[in-house]
Order: C-alpha cells, then structure tokens, then sequence
C-alpha cells in the first residue's frame, strides 16, 4: 500500500483487506501516528483510545485472515461524536457539567457499528451539548478546520468534521439538531448526512431535542456515506420516534446519474432570504449546471423562508433543550461555558402559546416541503451561505453560523445531505445541500454521488505538514 | 422585554443563580426567545394540530 493509508475510505480499506493487501492492524497503527503528529493542532479528539482500537483492529484481523468477513465495515475505523455512549468511556459532551464516570453500555448506533466489525478511534469533540460555536471557555479546546487551522469547521460535529478532513478515520458519527452534522460536512469538505428522523436510533445519545435530534453518518465520499447509513439505519423499539421502513439498499442506484431526475432548486434561500457570499452562490451555481448536463431537469422552487423555518426550528429546540437542562442551569450555571449557557437558557423565556404556534406550524412546513417534493425528485440548496470564518473571530462566527439553510429540515424530518461544492480563493470548503422524501436517501446518494463524480470532490484533500 | 420583565420571568423559572452570577446570559437568552417566536405564521385553520401528534402506543 502506499504511504496515503490516511485517505483511504472504508470501500478501499475493506477491498485491500480481502486483497491481504492491508491488515486492520497496519491501518489502525498508520492513523494513530497520524493522530498522534496532528491532532495537537487540530483537536479533533477529545480522547483517543488506542488501546481499545489496537486491541479491536487485532480482533478483525483474525476474523478477516479467517475468513470470517463481517461486511465493508469489518475492521474500520470509525470516530464518534462525545455526546454518543461508547462503553468503558466517560461522554462528556465537551462539558464540564457531565460526570466523568464511563458509560455503562454502548449506544445502539455504537453497538451497530461494532457488531459490524468497525474500530472505535475515540470520542470526538463536540459545541458544549451539541449548541453554541467553538468555544475557548471549556474543559477542551475548540476542533479547528484541516483546510486551514485558523477557520472554524463547523458544529456542533466538530471532531467528525475536522478528523475526516485531516485523514483520522473514514468513517465518523455525528449528530444533527439544528444542522451539526451538515455544518461541519460544508465547512471540512466531506459529507454528511442527516437521515430522515426516526431511521436511526437515538438511544445512548445525550438529547438537545427530542423532536429534532438526529445521528447521521460522516465520510469523505458519498458511496462510504451510504455504507456506514447501512450499518446504522434500522427500527429500535425503544427508542419513541423510530420507525421501521422498508428495507433498502442505500448504494444500490450511486452510478446510476441523473438523467430525467427531477431538481428543485430553492434559489431563494440564498439569493433572497440569506443572501450568500458571492463564491457560495457561485458554487451553487456550478452545482446545478453540472447538473443538468448530466442530464437532470431543473426547476426552482419556493419554500417558507429562512427566517420562518429558523424561528420554527429554534422555539422547539430551545423549548426542549430547556427542559432537559433546567435543574443544572438553575443549580450550577457557572460550570457551562458562555455559548452554551446563552443557547439553553432561552427556552425559559418561550410560552406554552409559543411552543404550540411552532409546532402547528411545523406540521404545514412538513406538508409544504412533501407537496414540492411531489413535484421534484430532490431539493437542491445552499447549507452554509459563507465560507467558515476566523476561529478567533468569535464576532464573525456569531454571525454567520445561524446564517444556514439546514434547520428547516430537522424541523420537517426530510433526509437532507451536505458536500464539497468546490474550493473559495482562500482554499476554504464551499458547500451544497441536497434534499429528499422521508426514507428517500437512496435518491439522495444516487445525485451527490453523480455530483460527486462530475466535479472530483472526493479527491479534494487539504494539505496537513 | 424589559428588564424587570425578564427578571421576573428568570425568577420565576428558577434562574436566581444566573441572574445574580450571569445577568448578560440571562438578558440575552430572553431577547433570543422574544425574537424567535414572533417570525412564526400561526396556521389560519383552527383545527391545525401540533406535530409531533398525539399517538398511543409509542412509549416504549
């Protein structure tokens, strides 16, 4: 194998087992050096359990020299987001509010990904909650952008974000309430995907909002993405909003293209609502007429705004951020850092009229956003509507991290996915966001991939020393 | 709101704490929610439910 073990994704890692090209054991060893040399200047991790990892990727090796293959995850690595349970480590969720006693057991996602042979890297840092921004006010520093490590990479997924980027692991978890897996997916390069609401288990994640949370897979490309769905994907019976769709083959259609599909495109998010800056509009753009000239047909369509749908979105999440986080924000408000205490606090201050008008309204959003999707095959849309800013420039991330277009489908549930657009002039991520029907992410990987393949995305890498 | 307004609703919400240790957090969440919930279009039909509904059989 040659020395780039790093960029390898899960796909390439599971062919190069089979082949006795590359052993679990070699890669593991390759990414923890690599950790060990640049995650000081990243941190990405807010623990890395290398003894766990070495000890699991052993494990595989004998499985897979067995020939007991388990599938394409079987001895890869996988990075978890720190508000998601890992048995034997503490989830700290970045806070210093959280007891430092282990979990007792994995979450359903983590004993999925296990059960399918993946290795567990460690837990990845996070916005203190999964809310707020990068943070220099909590028991961890910030994770910084692999593009260029004085930009933020986005959140609150910020670890998955940043060590998919820097070439730690192929496969991450994040989670995504408000849009945390798809801000760090435009801001690092990668993709991310926030699943239709009730398609994964919640169970063993520390909730922001209940009606609103979300895990989704993280990947440098789309064909990984739709692989680690696979593995995570599936009905769980205690968990109160999970559903049990039709089972299906996420990566079945990844080749197909995307002739005579149909595109909406929601133009006036960001030319109207949020106005973008001028290189994300421009990458918008591209998208789309890469686009139609593989053969997709193109239409714009018009959505509530942005304004409405963030309204919608932050009423409920405050409102049940605040019940969640009442007793410690009464009790011990001075052991949360500044942004989380600003973000958790302010559902003490909604009514009962509030809450219900934002849930009525939801409930119109969700059939106004089914009935376009009626129309179209796939929503086409900005994520970010700028490049991400300064870390230090806590100011300018302050104004543009709620600058966004992903909250209005946490609030209605629709699988929505986010990806490299192309590079700004300043070599920072510009980013996409594709939109589907419930439980359609099939055709959402079928156009990212074919976006994916026309533009070379995924062989868009930052440059790390 | 103004700031008797929102020291009250903070007290009232059991926030002492922060109010006496945080007053800037405290005045700054409560213009977040005063801002948020008046962007919101109430829905014209009276019979609009809420969602998530009310469903049984889901608690477990």
């Amino acid at each position: 194998m040659t020395d780039d073990l790093h960029w390898l994704t899960a796909a390439a890692a599971s062919r190069a087992y089979a082949a006795r090209r590359l052993s679990p054991t070699e890669l593991v060893r390759a990414l923890l050096a690599r950790i060990e040399r640049l995650d000081p200047q990243l941190n990405a991790f807010i623990r890395v359990d290398a003894e766990g990892a070495l000890a699991a990727a052993t494990a595989a090796e004998a499985e897979i020299a067995a020939g007991r293959i388990r599938g394409p995850l079987h001895g890869v690595p996988v990075g978890i987001k720190d508000i998601i349970d890992v048995a034997g480590l503490p989830t700290t969720c970045h806070s210093k509010v959280m007891p430092a006693t282990p979990a007792t057991a994995d979450a359903v996602v983590v004993a999925k990904l296990r059960q399918a042979g993946a290795i567990v890297m460690g837990k990845l840092s996070t916005h203190e909650f999964a809310i707020g921004g990068p943070s220099f006010d909590l028991p961890w520093p910030p994770a910084r952008n692999p593009w260029n490590r004085d930009h933020h990479p986005g959140g609150s997924s910020s670890g998955s974000g940043a060590g998919l980027g820097a070439g730690f692991f192929p496969l991450a978890l994040g989670t995504d309430t408000g849009g945390s897996v798809r801000n760090p997916a435009s801001a690092c390069g990668i993709v991310g995907l926030k699943p239709t609401y009730g398609l994964v288990s919640r169970r063993g994640v520390f909730p922001l909002a209940f009606s609103l949370d979300h895990v989704g897979p993280m990947t440098r490309d789309v064909a990984d993405n739709a692989l680690l769905l696979d593995a995570i994907a599936g009905h769980d019976p205690h968990d109160s909003g999970s559903v049990a769709p039709p089972r299906q083959d996420y990566a079945a259609r990844l080749e197909r293209g995307v002739r005579d599909l149909r595109i909406g495109f929601v133009r006036h998010f960001h030319e109207h609502d949020m106005p973008a800056h001028p290189e994300v509009a421009a990458g918008l753009d591209t998208v789309a007429r890469t686009l139609a000239g593989e053969g997709a047909i193109l239409r714009d369509v018009t959505l509530p705004t942005l304004g409405e749908f963030a309204a919608v979105n932050r009423v409920i999440l405050n409102a049940e951020a605040w019940s969640i986080h009442a007793p410690w924000l009464r009790e011990r408000p001075g052991d949360y850092g500044l942004l989380g205490r600003r973000r958790l606090m302010p559902g003490a201050f909604l009514s009962a009229g509030d809450l219900l008008a934002a849930q009525r309204r939801r409930a119109e959003m969700i059939a106004l956003v089914d009935a376009a999707l009626e129309e179209v095959d796939v929503l086409l849309c900005a994520s970010s509507m700028d490049p991400p800013s300064r870390i230090e420039d806590a100011e300018e991330t302050a104004r543009t991290y709620p600058r966004q277009a992903r909250a209005p489908f946490n609030t209605t549930g629709h699988p929505a996915l986010a990806m490299l657009a192309g590079l700004a002039a300043a070599g920072l991520p510009l980013s996409v966001q594709f939109v589907a029907r419930h439980f359609d992410e099939a055709t959402l990987f079928q156009v990212a991939r074919a976006w994916e393949r026309a533009a070379g995305t995924d062989r868009m890498h930052p440059q790390l020393g | 709101m103004d700031k008797p307004f929102v020291e009250a609703l903070a007290r009232q919400a059991g926030l002492e704490r922060a109010l006496a240790e945080f007053p800037d957090c405290v005045a700054n969440a409560a213009a977040q929610a005063l801002g948020r919930s008046g962007e919101i279009h109430a829905p014209a039909n009276p019979a609009a439910e809420p969602w998530p509904p009310m469903k049984v059989g889901g608690t477990k």
